[in-house]
């Protein structure tokens, strides 16, 4: 039978072909280290938090007066619902931080250069669309955590002169967050950011099969060093094999993920899930603490430091820019940050006021 | 170029920051980062503004605070529901028109309170507290016992010699707390069950009403002073108080099953982790 189906398969689409050219001849550096994997394990756990995310909208109801009972439902009722919310509410969170991993590992190595440039803003605009999908995502359980912190985060575009209102208004649908406020991110959580984010994605790894996948900068041998005028694909003859070499190592960190997600799932199940997320919203009482979540502390605690907050706003908004352009800024050819002090220092006191800004943020 | 693109880009943002106007910058500290985050929502009323200034008498300011560490204040209980008035209009806050009593009455405090807790004032009014209250004006009411602004959330430590033999002999009281006992037990158990899952992150709402009825209803019992009565009455709320434990266990056990599900789970991608990395070493060797 299944003899028959490959068979089948040859014949039309030249299966065989299709493995050898693609899986088994295309080869990877030798020296690739488990960062590398990083963004297939992303990869999967976008799969997660899609495939948890279509269960959870079976019973989910996007409106204020019954979203925050819905969600209990799940919780309480349907069948397993538990666990694919839980999957969905810690698969955002490790998502999130296997971004940052892959992202900060992409820099340290010097992978955003020339000639992959493109690949790095298309990577830097998934992570913001990730972003606004933890966002918008956060508002829908409709709990005292999610009014308040979208009632906080909403409020932000206000420190900008003229349109600054408008924005605000704009994303909440009126001059607080509301049930129009449910409707909008729920439209945005659901029907805009997925394909977009599948979109970014599709490009991405156009851009990295196009291409070819980067060696590590530390063995200088690895790559072709021939300048970069005219297209060609980086391939790496004495290289491993994508299958089955790189496949395993890829899913074997996939199962690390997996270890890691529902080892918080058994042992610290509110970690993601603070009491505020169990009280219905209500616009009439703010809750004593409420922060942010915690990839959005640092930029918070930031706001709060800088007495002037369009100064504050507009100079996290600079440094996206510069992060998403940065390719563009360090054009020098070196890859291998260990011989670039400079850049190491400013890498690593950027990495460090990050995590004391995040740990302050939380602590204040 | 690059350098001189970031300067540019860093000297625009500043200049547009020192030449944009003030004002909104101020509506934006208020709106984020201090409280209160949602604007006219959250603005306290006029009754707090007047009574923690210098215009009203020392004696008075301490009000407000007492009040914000009480039971009243957690559960949404503001001024106005006890005094009357309008804490949204200064002017208007304390007209009769609006229906402000003031202080009212010693004889009138069972009224005031009993707009809300209407069993227990039934309950209170036939009882040997209330006929003397309305026989003398001067017997036992509300406050006696609980206070007035500071009200905490009632238990059976109320029930003490101190309090009771300021009036009477702590004897019968004392038979009260003691056919009250194990009925207040097994409500603060089950209270404590309850916190327990919502700090687990159970929705217990369902659950907290019950205990709340059931809870209420007990206490309106207590309030005829009638230990008869409470002894009859204690076989009735074991089973109400049971029926609750019963769903308490069984999210309990619940989340026992969801614990180890997930643990099994884990174990099994942390085999499959181990035997993909295993395989992994037999193709590199």
């Amino acid at each position: 039978m299944w003899q028959r189906i490959k068979n089948g398969l040859e014949v039309r689409i030249g299966l065989e072909d299709l493995i050898n050219t693609k899986l088994k001849n295309y080869t990877v550096p030798r020296n690739t280290n488990i960062f590398y994997t990083l963004g297939g394990v992303a990869l999967v756990a976008f799969i997660i938090q899609a495939i948890s995310g279509f269960f959870l909208l079976i019973y989910y109801v996007p409106h204020s007066e019954h979203a925050f009972r819905s969600v209990q439902y799940i919780m309480t009722v349907a069948p397993f619902g538990w666990l694919f919310r839980l999957m969905h509410v810690v698969g955002s969170n490790l998502l999130v931080a296997v971004i940052f991993l892959h992202m900060l590992s992409v820099f340290f190595m010097g992978s955003y250069k020339k000639p992959r440039e493109l690949t790095w803003i298309v990577g830097w605009l998934m992570l913001l669309v990730t972003l606004t999908f933890c966002l918008s995502g956060y508002l829908l359980p409709w709990s005292q955590l999610s009014y308040w912190t979208t009632t906080v985060v909403t409020a932000m575009p206000t420190a900008f002169p003229y349109v600054g209102d408008y924005i605000a208004n704009l994303l909440r649908g009126g001059e607080f967050v509301s049930g129009i406020t449910l409707n909008r991110f729920f439209a945005l959580h659901v029907a805009f950011l997925p394909p977009l984010l599948v979109g970014l994605m599709v490009i991405h790894v156009f851009l990295i099969r196009r291409i070819g996948l980067s060696s590590p900068p530390f063995d200088e041998s690895a790559e072709e060093a021939r300048p970069w005028t005219e297209y060609r694909h980086v391939s790496y003859p004495n290289g491993n094999s994508f299958y089955p070499y790189f496949v395993l190592k890829e899913l074997y960190m996939v199962a690390l993920y997996l270890v890691v997600m529902f080892f918080v799932i058994t042992f610290l199940p509110t970690l993601f899930l603070p009491e505020a997320s169990n009280i219905p919203a209500n616009p009439l009482r703010t809750p004593a603490y409420i922060k942010p979540q915690w990839y959005f502390l640092a930029p918070y605690q930031m706001l709060k430091l800088i007495p002037n907050k369009f100064l504050g706003i507009s100079m996290q908004i600079a440094l996206i820019g510069t992060f998403l352009l940065w390719p563009f800024f360090d054009t020098k050819k070196e890859r291998n940050i260990l011989k670039r002090p400079l850049l190491l220092a400013t890498f690593t006191a950027s990495l460090l006021l990050w995590v004391v800004l995040t740990m302050w943020g939380r602590s204040s | 170029m690059r350098y001189i693109l970031s300067i540019l880009l860093l000297l625009t943002l500043l200049t547009v920051t020192t030449t944009a106007d003030a004002g909104y910058r101020d509506i934006f500290g208020k709106e984020f980062l201090t409280k209160p985050w949602a604007g006219g929502l959250v603005e306290e009323s006029v009754c707090i503004e007047c009574h923690t200034s210098d215009i009203i008498k020392p004696e008075f300011r301490d009000i407000p605070q007492e009040w914000k560490k009480s039971w009243h204040y957690h559960n949404d209980v503001s001024c106005e529901n006890c005094h009357g008035g309008d804490p949204e209009d200064a002017e208007m806050a304390m007209s009769p028109e609006r229906g402000f009593i003031g202080t009212p009455k010693y004889s009138e405090v069972p009224e005031v309170c009993g707009k809300c807790h209407i069993g227990i004032l039934k309950n209170y009014l036939e009882s040997g507290h209330g006929k003397a209250l309305k026989a003398s004006k001067t017997g036992p009411n509300c406050v006696t016992c609980h206070g007035s602004h500071n009200i905490q959330k009632a238990s059976i430590k109320i029930i003490n010699e101190s309090r009771c033999s300021k009036c009477h002999s702590y004897e019968r009281a004392k038979i009260m707390k003691q056919a009250l006992f194990l009925t207040e037990k097994k409500i603060r158990e089950i209270d404590n069950d309850l916190k327990k899952l919502r700090s687990e992150g159970v929705f217990t709402d369902e659950e907290d009403r019950s205990l709340f009825r059931t809870h209420v209803e007990y206490r309106t019992l207590f309030h005829t002073v009638n230990v008869g009565l409470v002894k009859k009455s204690t076989d009735k709320f074991a089973k109400k108080l049971g029926l609750i434990e019963e769903k308490i266990d069984k999210t309990f056990k619940e989340l026992e099953f969801r614990k180890n599900f997930s643990a099994f789970l884990m174990m099994v991608f942390a085999g499959l982790g181990i035997v993909i990395f295993l395989l992994a070493r037999t193709y590199k060797d």
